[in-house]
């Protein structure tokens, strides 16, 4: 020992640096650019059945608007937990839910908290209390974000804390807000 | 297997003219561009709570470092290098696997389904993104500076640091995450919750072992070279492949139901999941630094004199904790200064044992080595060996074992609500 041979030397990689060094360059942007680029070139919404209940987790249901389709990217189905994104046309319908141990008021403070807290998003207005069919009481609110505009609602039951986002450009708004208020209007809670 | 060492150094000189070094310099750079842009963003909406993480989550980092520091003690990896793979670990493999790592989730759910991807998408996109990433950190480290990769324990050094500098960064994304899922504000609280579960109970089988693991077959590949390629190759992408499938077992959903809420269903999942590839991968460390320091002591050996090293600390310089009793046997031999000295001993006998695998000039370091062990003699204490074990030494191990016991179930028993 102690000699670095000639066949050590011209082993892989020590002789090939600057060309692995690419390689190496190539892969991480293959992870960090190629995998998005994959990921948006594959479809994420997938057709629903109009007027049949969607189950979004933890026995939390609801009856998306007509015409809406899933998007399986924001939606993550769990036993005590879950969410749900719906898509109408450009506007974003989501729904979350999961543990809470507070009451609605402490559940309505954190989500507008939530959406204070992300940058250019403003709440606006005052809260309005709304129900459910299935008897569930919550609140309800608008933010905007720019030239967006954003509806929110928020209800606590049976140890949940159920959130409604919805959020698009305006004219879209007004014409499926209708649609999205009546769908919110189905959300149900079934103990199993 | 050949010799578990491939002897080698490299200067600065040499590094800044190679190539290599200037795109991993870049792709450095780019990396703390976007972790300094997120960590802005946390800061200017919790600056409070980012400080507390960013502090809670460094010190984390300090036992991690001082254990690898330990491992390394024979042949040191230099400083810079070292802070070269946990930079990145921290900005380089974080940076590119947030987006991808999202990418490939959605991609499990659209080609699998929502469901699917809930339960598996982060036990699978994870792991594999990052895994890849962090392994390029120990390739990088070859590229720029091949000959300070001489033994499967440098691999597993730097593969270590590596996933030390991703656990931190990571762990940090996550607890502002916590915080703003919390919607109360700029409060710490949610930080001190994710501190212990992430940096507490979950830290110890985290990337910096996975890191590991993935370097220690860059190392095998690297100083291997009697080996074919394809047998080389082979055993880094096993490696790689064990410490993809550690982390896909921690993130995966198994035995997270059926077991309750109670602390004794977290210690279960923390042994069930946690305990099989740490056990595994401390062994195959272990194995790696053992024939490291049988390689150095061999090297000091055949120098056959006692002014430099003695037989008896032949038997103590290849081993951590007997390194450990030398010097705790000093202290109460002849006091801390003599403490102090076996460790600089210590250091100049392994530095010796480096030169000679090296065949560099030995002289300046020949001469520290008598001027420690002058200095012992002068202190009294002329041999840097083992005592027998100490009463007090023993009860004290013991004690320290209780105490992180009754501290972990404290843990388990307040994030596990039993």
């Amino acid at each position: 020992m102690g000699r670095v041979t000639r066949s050590q030397h011209t082993d892989l990689p020590s002789t090939l640096g600057l060309p692995l060094a690419l390689v190496l360059v190539l892969v991480l942007a293959g992870l960090a650019f190629g995998l998005p680029l994959v990921d948006e070139a594959v479809p994420a919404q997938r057709a629903i059945p109009d007027g049949a209940a969607y189950e979004v987790g933890a026995g939390v249901t609801l009856v998306p608007p007509p015409g809406a389709t899933l998007d399986v990217t924001g939606t993550r189905p769990a036993e005590d937990r879950g969410t749900v994104l719906f898509r109408i046309g450009p506007v974003r319908y989501a729904v979350a839910v999961q543990p809470f141990d507070g009451d609605l008021t402490a559940a309505a403070v954190r989500l507008r908290q939530r959406i204070t807290g992300t940058s250019g998003y403003q709440v606006t207005g005052t809260q309005l209390a709304v129900s459910t069919a299935g008897g569930l009481a919550g609140l309800q609110g608008g933010y905007t974000a720019g030239n967006r505009g954003g509806r929110y609602a928020v209800f606590v039951a049976h140890g949940l804390t159920i959130e409604v986002t919805v959020s698009g450009g305006d004219p879209d708004l007004a014409r499926t807000l209708p649609a999205i208020d009546a769908s919110t209007r189905t959300l149900r809670y079934e103990d199993r | 297997m050949g010799e578990p060492v491939r002897p080698g150094g490299v200067r600065a000189a040499a590094l800044v003219r190679n190539p290599a070094f200037w795109v991993v310099i870049a792709l450095l750079v780019a990396g703390a561009v976007r972790i300094a842009q997120i960590t802005w963003r946390f800061f200017e909406m919790y600056p409070i709570a980012t400080l507390t993480a960013a502090g809670l989550f460094a010190l984390l980092a300090v036992p991690f470092w001082l254990f690898v520091s330990e491992l390394d003690f024979l042949e040191r990896e230099p400083p810079s290098l070292r802070v070269v793979a946990f930079a990145w670990g921290g900005l380089v493999a974080t940076t590119v696997s947030i987006p991808a790592s999202t990418a490939l989730d959605n991609l499990i759910a659209k080609l699998g389904s929502p469901g699917f991807a809930a339960d598996w998408g982060a036990a699978l996109a994870g792991p594999t993104v990052e895994e890849i990433a962090k392994t390029l950190g120990v390739v990088a480290i070859v590229l720029i500076a091949r000959a300070q990769v001489n033994s499967v324990l440098d691999g597993v050094v730097y593969g270590a640091l590596v996933g030390l500098g991703f656990q931190i960064v990571e762990d940090v994304v996550f607890a502002i995450g916590a915080v703003a899922l919390a919607g109360q504000g700029d409060q710490i609280q949610p930080v001190i919750t994710t501190f212990l579960v992430r940096g507490f109970l979950a830290g110890v089988w985290s990337h910096t072992l996975f890191g590991a693991l993935a370097g220690a077959g860059i190392g095998y590949l690297v100083v291997n070279p009697d080996r074919t390629r394809r047998h080389r190759i082979g055993m880094a992408a096993l490696a790689l492949f064990g410490a993809w499938a550690s982390h896909v077992l921690w993130n995966s959903p198994l035995f997270r139901d059926g077991l309750g809420n109670g602390a004794l269903a977290l210690l279960a999942v923390l042994v069930f999941k946690g305990l099989p590839p740490l056990l595994l991968i401390l062994y195959l460390v272990r194995r790696a630094h053992d024939r490291e320091a049988a390689y150095y002591v061999a090297k000091l050996a055949t120098l056959r004199d006692p002014t430099l090293i003695t037989e008896n600390e032949l038997k103590v310089l290849g081993s951590g904790s007997r390194r450990a009793a030398a010097r705790r046997h000093a202290a109460a031999q002849a006091g801390r200064r003599a403490r102090a000295t076996v460790r600089r001993l210590q250091r100049a006998q392994a530095r010796l044992a480096v030169d000679l695998s090296r065949s560099e000039g030995m002289a300046d370091t020949v001469s520290k080595v008598r001027e420690h062990r002058a200095r012992l003699e002068e202190l009294g204490h002329p041999e840097a060996v083992e005592g027998t074990p100490s009463v007090w030494h023993t009860v004290s191990a013991v004690g320290t074992t209780a105490v992180a016991i009754a501290v972990v179930w404290v843990a388990l028993s307040a994030l596990g609500g039993g």
